[in-house]
């Protein structure tokens, strides 16, 4: 098992429980930190650079949330320090199949790729091994 | 110099201020008079005393001395007293102490007090054997030359003797013990006699004896004289050896003012006087010289109008020495027509400065106004100025005479004419010009006199009749319009006259002038005729003449009486333009110009032409009257009728859209809406085109085409596109959600069914149905969801109703009042009872459910929720309003997805997001709009638009 830490923004609880799950079964992350929308998770990630703790390796992010989504989380954490947007690697993962989310993902250079639901076992030992 | 100067600037001060002076010098002499008087009268009072003194003093001195016999006599008494007591050769001694001094009355000696001897004893017996010592009037004094132990003169006293006299009282001592008195007795009359008071002048002084009586304690005198001593002036001396007083008295004490009042007031007197003659002094040289000052005003004043009318004279004017010609004084004005200066011109005579051609006539008048010949001379002469130019004046000489009526100097006045003589040139030139520009005008023009024509006319009494009268009367007498042809003289004409006429000279054009000229248009002539009976000073018309090759010309005649023969007609300019051409040219543009038009009017389209700049139009074609119903003269009389007829919404852009195309300078091409006659919309399509003048936009042409129809066809088109585009958004928006919202679901089912599949804890596969048991739950929902959208998206046709709105609002109300008395939520409806619209029952059903109930979910923590409902009709759109102050939505940020399914925007557990998806597509479903307003923390108000 690797020393990573792993954070999950989605506002689907079921999802949260599911995914949970599987990277657990994947054996690839130390520990799983979930958020209900991008605000919690942004203000956790300032919360956690301001105090200068581990920042997450990994960021799964879901598009459509309440109070923020995967979108303005992402202009948000644009505005961090670059050490950080290289540090810490983001995965957009939605039940959308829209081409217009797919492409605007794209935009982002810090978004490092587009898994669509359902994440199997596989997609996370392939992001968590995609150093 | 500076002290004098200061010394005559004090002087100028009294010079000027008259009275002053007069006072003070009046004042200086009074001082002076009384410091005089002080030390006058200081003077004559100190003259008095020392005056007074002196006699005080040689009165005093001989009192003294006498009383210094009487003590001498008293002690010779003593010693004939011998050593036992008695007196030896009394008598003798005695008789020589009185014979050597005669002022002795008496001598006694007084053994005891008691008077035993006396001498002379016959005046003397009465006092024999008088105690003194016991005697009551004599004791006290006698007692007095005792104990003091030396001589005393008692009295005056009454002498027993008669008379008053005084005792001297020497006491005598024989071993030391009292022996008795030796005395002298003197008259009181002899002892002042001697003391010579008598002696002094009693004109001035008096004097006063006196002793001090000590019983009385009074003063007693002892002299006739007056002893109110108080209001008198006095000295007074005291001898001690009598205790008497001596006083010399001043007579008068007012005489010594007297003696300085006379001078004083004498002196004051002059002081008045001197202060009234210093003040009239100095008056004269002021009083003088104000006259002075007034008579020089005078002369400066006739002095400065002469000078004035001299210098600002509009005319030069110099008095000149009549031998020499030299200028003894000459006015600026002078000056300034030649140029030079004042200084410059007292340097020259005349002859140096005036043109030699007049110079011998000038210096000839000179002579004769010299010589007494002539008494003034006036000639228009040239001088030269300083510059060199010519100066024409008028000169006009006279002498000026001395008071013996000699003629000393001449007076020069000069007027400049410079400018009349340049006008006088100018005329002639103009005239020569005018000559030319007659001869050599390409105008045709004649000159000619209508003297006889007039006067012909007057003779038949036709002058200022009425223009009809006029025509009858040549109608009637064709011979008079003969006669009167015959009756115009020509007097000159000019070479383009004779040209078209085609002669050869002017006696050619008189001799044929009754054929030539325009009688084969006899009713113009007549005209001509009618226009002068009228007193006209012009006549234009057009009209016909034959030349000399018999061809006919039409010309434009007109005449023009000349300047100063308005009434007499003897003189007329005549202009006879060739016109033949012109109406030639003239009809082939109106012919053409009819084709042209006739063109146009066969277009399909409203040929148009306007100024570029006022959009005046100046032509318009007659299919206007086919497309809007105007005719041409209601659209070209009306500078804004253009404008004016535009279709409101487009007026304002169509003008400032053809403006900036204009100043572009670029044809256009444009469509917009204009008003036709019968109110009906008319689309048209405007073509234009700028014309240039000297590359500045100058006119504007085009053709406007009615598009109507095709526009008509066109907006519906577009109508029914923007419907159809519309659906397919929603459309795609719809599955869209669709897709997503199953998507969800069902990748979460994959993922449980994968799980449940790869593992073999029994506890893990029951907590994957639980989850499969809640997904399964979920996914139900979202179908019921999709389900009611699909079922407002299908039901196209749906019922409209006419409902109370009010009712509804009750009946949502109603619903919602649990949650509206928890949290105590105030509801403010302002919605009129009777307000009907036609909807949907369900739908406003579930419209003000899931606004209201969306209020209350979203209402501010801090504040108590206020709800406002309130309908309104605004430019004809109607439509509900409802706001809250609630927590409000960052329109900003979620305009968006305000609307959108399963869009939530807090972290509130009920929020579903799926209320506001419903309610906007039910309200699209009736046709109408939603609106939202929102800040954060302020509140939020929704519009429903119903259609």
């Amino acid at each position: 098992m690797t020393n990573k830490t792993i954070w999950i923004v989605d506002d689907d609880p079921i999802y949260q429980i599911i995914v949970s799950k599987i990277i657990n079964r994947s054996a690839m992350f130390s520990k799983i930190i979930p958020f209900k929308n991008g605000k919690e998770a942004i203000d956790q990630l300032q919360e956690v650079i301001n105090n200068n703790e581990a920042v997450p390796d990994i960021i799964l992010l879901d598009i459509n949330m309440p109070i923020m989504d995967g979108w303005e989380f992402m202009e948000e954490f644009n505005n961090l320090k670059p050490k950080y947007l290289d540090k810490i690697r983001i995965y957009i993962v939605s039940s959308s199949i829209a081409v217009e989310d797919k492409t605007k993902s794209k935009k982002f250079k810090t978004i490092l790729g587009y898994i669509s639901k359902p994440v199997t076992v596989n997609d996370i030992v392939l992001i968590a091994s995609d150093e | 110099m500076i002290l004098k100067r200061k010394h005559i600037k004090f002087l100028r001060w009294f010079i000027v201020r008259p009275r002053t002076s007069g006072v003070l010098s009046f004042l200086f002499l009074c001082a002076v008079t009384i410091i005089i008087t002080i030390q006058q009268y200081q003077l004559v009072k100190e003259q008095e005393q020392r005056e007074m003194n002196n006699i005080l003093n040689v009165v005093h001195q001989n009192i003294d001395q006498s009383l210094k016999n009487y003590y001498t006599a008293t002690l010779t008494l003593a010693l004939t007293i011998n050593d036992e007591g008695i007196p030896k050769n009394f008598e003798y001694v005695s008789k020589r102490l009185i014979e050597s001094n005669k002022s002795i009355f008496c001598v006694q000696l007084v053994p005891q007090g008691v008077i035993k001897y006396v001498y002379p004893l016959a005046e003397n017996k009465p006092a024999l054997n008088l105690n003194i010592l016991t005697n009551p009037y004599l004791k006290k004094e006698a007692f007095k030359s005792i104990a003091d132990k030396k001589i005393y003169f008692a009295g005056p006293l009454q002498l027993k003797q008669g008379g008053l006299g005084i005792v001297g009282r020497y006491p005598i001592y024989r071993h030391n013990t009292f022996w008795g008195f030796s005395a002298v007795i003197v008259k009181l009359n002899t002892f002042l006699a001697t003391s010579g008071i008598q002696n002094i002048d009693n004109s001035k002084y008096y004097f006063q004896f006196s002793k001090y009586d000590s019983d009385t304690k009074k003063e007693k005198f002892y002299l006739n004289y007056s002893t109110d001593l108080k209001s008198k002036y006095y000295i007074s001396t005291e001898i001690l050896d009598g205790d008497w007083k001596l006083y010399l008295i001043s007579k008068n004490k007012y005489y010594l003012y007297s003696a300085i009042l006379i001078p004083c007031i004498l002196g004051f007197i002059l002081a008045g006087i001197l202060g009234l003659l210093v003040t009239t002094l100095l008056k004269i040289p002021n009083e003088l010289q104000s006259l002075v000052k007034l008579q020089a005003n005078k002369i400066l004043d006739t002095e400065m109008k002469f000078k004035t009318i001299f210098d600002q004279a509009a005319l030069g004017i110099a008095s000149i020495e009549p031998v020499t010609g030299n200028f003894l004084e000459i006015n600026s004005k002078f000056c300034e027509m030649l140029g030079y200066t004042e200084k410059e011109m007292k340097l020259k005579n005349f002859q140096s400065i005036t043109h030699p051609d007049d110079l011998e006539q000038d210096i000839t008048n000179v002579d004769h106004l010299k010589n007494g010949r002539i008494n003034e001379y006036a000639m228009q002469k040239r001088y030269f100025t300083k510059k060199g130019d010519i100066l024409w004046v008028n000169l006009t000489v006279t002498p000026l005479l001395d008071t013996n009526q000699n003629r000393e100097n001449l007076i020069a006045i000069v007027e400049d004419i410079t400018i009349k003589k340049t006008t006088e040139k100018i005329i002639k030139k103009s005239e020569t010009r005018f000559k030319s520009l007659f001869d050599d005008s390409p105008l045709p023009l004649r000159e000619e006199d209508f003297s006889e024509v007039k006067k012909y006319l007057e003779q038949k009494k036709l002058i200022h009749k009425s223009t009809e009268t006029v025509l009858e009367y040549f109608n009637q007498n064709p011979n008079d319009v003969d006669e009167c042809h015959s009756l115009i003289k020509v007097i000159n004409a000019n070479k383009a006259c004779l040209k078209l006429y085609k002669v050869k000279n002017i006696d050619e054009l008189i001799s044929n002038k009754n054929e030539l000229f325009n009688l084969k248009s006899r009713n113009d002539f007549i005209n001509n005729l009618v226009a002068i009976t009228q007193g006209k000073k012009q006549f234009i018309i057009d009209t016909l003449i034959r030349n000399g090759k018999g061809e006919f010309r039409a010309i434009n005649l007109r005449w023009n009486l000349v300047q100063g023969y308005k009434n007499t007609f003897e003189r007329v300019i005549v202009s006879t333009e060739d016109i033949t051409n012109r109406l030639e040219s003239e009809r082939i543009i109106i012919d053409t110009k009819q084709n042209v038009e006739s063109l146009i009017n066969t277009i399909d389209g409203i040929v148009w032409e306007c100024d570029a700049t006022t959009y005046n139009f100046g032509f318009i074609s007659d299919k206007v009257t086919n497309i809007l119903g105007y005719t041409p003269e209601e659209w070209v009389n009306d500078p804004h009728f253009w404008s004016n007829h535009i279709y409101p919404e487009d007026k304002e852009w169509v003008q400032s859209y053809c403006k900036i195309k204009v100043n572009e300078n670029l044809d256009h091409d444009f469509e917009y809406r204009m008003i036709a006659k019968d109110g009906k919309i008319v689309w048209l399509r405007d073509i234009v085109n700028i014309i240039y003048d000297h590359g500045k936009p100058n006119m504007l042409r085009g053709i406007m085409i009615d598009i109507t129809h095709s526009k008509e066809a066109e907006n519906e088109l577009n109508t029914s596109f923007e419907i159809v585009s519309e659906q397919n958004k929603r459309l795609l928006n719809f599955s869209y959600i669709v897709s997503h919202n199953l998507r969800s679901h069902t990748s979460n089912i994959a993922s449980i069914v994968s799980f449940l599949e790869n593992t073999d804890s029994q506890e893990e596969k029951n907590e994957m149905l639980q989850l499969l048991k809640t997904v399964s739950n979920s996914l139900n929902e979202t179908m019921l969801h999709l389900n009611e959208v699909i079922n407002i998206r299908t039901n196209i046709s749906l019922v409209l109703v006419p409902l109370n709105l009010n009712e509804y609002i009750s009946t949502a109300l109603n619903v919602l009042t649990e949650q509206i008395s928890k949290n105590d939520i105030s509801i403010l409806s302002h919605v009129p009872l009777d307000t009907i619209i036609n909807y949907n029952p369900a739908y406003l059903e579930s419209i003000l459910y899931n606004i209201i109930s969306n209020s209350i979910r979203y209402r501010h923590p801090d504040r108590t929720a206020i709800i406002k409902i309130s309908y309104h009709i605004e430019n004809n759109l109607k439509f509900l309003e409802i706001s809250d102050n609630g927590i409000g939505i960052d329109l900003i940020k979620n305009a968006d997805k305000l609307f959108g399914m399963y869009k939530t925007f807090t972290t509130n557990s009920e929020s579903k997001g799926i209320g506001l998806f419903i309610t906007k597509n039910q309200i699209d479903a009736m046709g109408g709009t939603i609106t939202v307003e929102s800040e954060p923390n302020i509140g939020t108000t929704f519009k429903i638009y119903i259609r």
